[in-house]
């Protein structure tokens, strides 16, 4: 599998440390370029474009720890922010566009009604990506 | 690990800086548009008819034919505005771009108030719409406005809260309504209809001509679903290609099932049945009248000879004839509901983007820390949606007066957004227009549109027929417009003594370093 361009959508949670530090490792190997990518939600009862202070303060602060964590790695990501109404389509859309090789995205165990719940963002990406997908799920503890 | 992580002696760290103006992910095409605007449009016709039916009696068809054409030239404008500017604000917009920030502020608030309008008057017909399921919903006044007021409340809460709302359900309602309203107009033409008692009707019932031009006033509230889509021009893709593209779609999809529902509708009763007892629910009315005329056995015998034919076509007939009558009482009540909260949410992204502008104090704007949505518009808003159907308690012709609110506001934004466009056209006449109207006039080397014109000057009238003509609407209307001014000025000349402070402060220190 030769990959060029990999795209790590960050979501905030702790999986996304994973996820950045095994797409580095993956890169490494063809110098891929990888883009971390943190979509910010924006509801229906605001314009698309509005500026919602805390949201971009949460996403800074996550791209920038995604920065870091691939500087660490020896590695340089590109990241990005965008605004949209829902994640799943924007992280495809942006996969698409980019013509990524690869969407690596952490998963954070959790149960829902207690039976294991992956949320709607990753089912979505799954069904809809055209390209790989790989998840990488935190340790249960 | 990474926050131990310190740089070695010759590391250079290149960052690129993310940028402040994020990237929009437009997603939606002309389906999505489509029936986003339709989901509003069509909604209207719900309570339209019965209320153009109670002013315009006889000559319904023909109120709603010459809106329609007023309808044309308003969509047309949109079509050119939101092309060059899609972006949250739709006639405002266009109104701050053409004019100033006080016509963006007059033309938004006036926008606002046609926005709480169709939150009231949508959640006042779902009740009566209901009422099939349990009749007090539409005998009682009390229970039904009441029902109205718990409708906006609950509406209120899912928004605040920002409940996950699926397009999917909103596109799928638009649908079904669509296939109900054509199937309607199928079967009502097939059952119903009679010329001579169509042209009976419209002779006999013609109203006077102070009624008629109030018709055409309160037949342009059946049109004003076209704010919708341009509001969503920002979410669009390629929007100056798209959005024109959904707008003359929506135009054809629009005249031709109001025209075909009206016609239907004077085809089954007289305009005195229809104002009378089904003045709230046109629509029911409509599918009770067709329900009643449809004789499965014989019109299955008329359609085939064969008996296993004919036996299938009754059994089809027979459930159209008991299912319509729900059918048309579930899928107004969900698609009256939808465009509550459609108006709900429009409003509150009115109200942000004003803010964005400085147009209105920016609390409207404020995002709630946990539920991330704009609280404080969407709890205003709610409430005076409330207040505006507490006459609904006591006075029966609170319906009559909510459609004339409606028609004032958003009548008097068309009337902006008209005189915006040929406004840029003279200030601006070279800005790229993807959309450019034809058919212009020239004007001292300037090209106007005439469709703009002749929309400028019909919506004009029609605004000043109801403003002379509905005391209630006057009143609410230009209080509202003098409550939002009042409001407008102290905010613009307190945000400018604050400028002027913090300059002379700057001003002082600079020349005190010096």
């Amino acid at each position: 599998m030769r990959l060029e361009r990999i795209l790590v959508a960050a979501s905030g949670k702790d999986a996304d440390v994973e996820a950045v530090k095994l797409a580095c490792d993956l890169a490494k190997k063809s110098k891929a370029e990888v883009y971390v990518l943190y979509v910010i939600e924006v509801k229906r009862s605001l314009p698309l474009d509005a500026v919602i202070d805390s949201e971009i303060e949460k996403a800074e602060k996550v791209l920038t720890s995604a920065e870091d964590i691939a500087a660490d790695r020896e590695y340089e990501v590109e990241t990005d922010l965008i605004q949209a109404r829902e994640v799943g389509p924007a992280i495809v859309d942006e996969a698409m566009e980019r013509k990524v090789d690869l969407v690596l995205m952490g998963v954070t165990y959790k149960k829902r009604f207690g039976v294991f719940d992956l949320g709607r963002v990753i089912p979505y990406v799954l069904e809809e990506a055209p390209c790989r997908v790989i998840l990488c799920r935190e340790p249960m503890s | 690990m990474h926050n131990d992580w310190q740089p070695k002696l010759g590391d250079k760290i290149v960052r690129r800086p993310r940028v402040k103006a994020h990237p929009l992910r437009r997603v939606l095409g002309i389906p999505a548009l489509f029936s986003a605007g339709y989901g509003n449009v069509g909604s209207s016709i719900y309570y339209a008819l019965g209320i153009i039916v109670l002013v315009a009696m006889g000559a319904t068809p023909i109120v709603l034919a010459v809106a329609g054409i007023l309808f044309i030239f308003t969509a047309l404008t949109y079509a050119e505005g939101t092309a060059m500017y899609p972006e949250a604000g739709g006639s405002a917009s266009f109104a701050r771009h053409g004019f100033n920030d006080s016509v963006g502020f007059i033309s938004g608030w006036a926008l606002m108030l046609s926005y709480i309008v169709t939150i009231a008057i949508s959640a006042f017909v779902i009740p009566p719409y209901l009422g099939y399921f349990w009749p007090p919903l539409k005998e009682s006044a009390v229970i039904g406005t009441a029902v109205s007021m718990g409708i906006i409340f609950f509406v209120m809460i899912i928004n605040v809260i920002g409940v996950r709302e699926t397009s999917f359900i909103n596109v799928t309602a638009a649908v079904f309504d669509l296939l109900v309203q054509l199937l309607i107009i199928c079967l009502g033409f097939l059952v119903l209809f009679n010329f001579d008692f169509l042209v009976n009707n419209i002779k006999f019932y013609w109203p006077s001509w102070e009624n008629l031009f109030l018709g055409v006033a309160l037949a342009a509230i059946a049109y004003t679903g076209v704010e919708t889509m341009s509001q969503m021009a920002e979410e669009t893709k390629s929007p100056a290609k798209k959005v024109p593209r959904a707008l003359v779609l929506m135009i054809i999809t629009v005249l031709v099932l109001f025209g075909g529902v009206s016609t239907v509708g004077l085809s089954a009763m007289t305009p005195q049945e229809l104002a009378g007892s089904w003045a709230t629910d046109p629509v029911a009315g409509i599918a009770h009248a067709i329900s009643m005329a449809i004789t499965p056995q014989e019109m299955a015998s008329t359609l085939s000879s064969g008996t296993e034919v004919v036996i299938v076509l009754t059994w089809i007939f027979t459930g159209l004839r008991n299912l319509l009558p729900v059918l048309v009482a579930v899928l107004a009540a969900s698609i009256l509901f939808v465009a509550t909260n459609a108006g709900l949410m429009g409003i509150s992204r009115l109200a942000f983007s004003l803010g964005r502008y400085q147009l209105i104090p920016p609390v409207l704007g404020r995002v709630h820390q946990r539920f991330k949505t704009p609280y404080i518009a969407i709890i205003i808003f709610s409430a005076v949606a409330l207040a505006i159907l507490v006459p609904g308690f006591f006075a029966p012709r609170a319906f009559l007066e909510l459609g004339a609110l409606y028609a004032f506001g958003s009548l008097l934004s068309f009337v902006l957004a008209h005189a915006s466009i040929m406004s840029l056209r003279i200030k601006n006449p070279d800005l790229p227009r993807p959309f450019r109207l034809r058919w212009n006039i020239r004007f001292r080397q300037r090209e106007l549109p005439v469709t703009a014109i002749l929309g400028l000057v019909g919506t004009a009238a029609v605004w000043l027929v109801v403003i002379f003509t509905q005391p209630y609407s006057r009143w609410v209307g230009l209080g509202w417009m003098a409550v939002g001014l009042v409001i407008y000025v102290i905010f613009r000349w307190r945000r400018k003594a604050y400028s002027n402070k913090i300059a002379g402060a700057q001003t002082g220190s600079a020349e005190s370093q010096r």
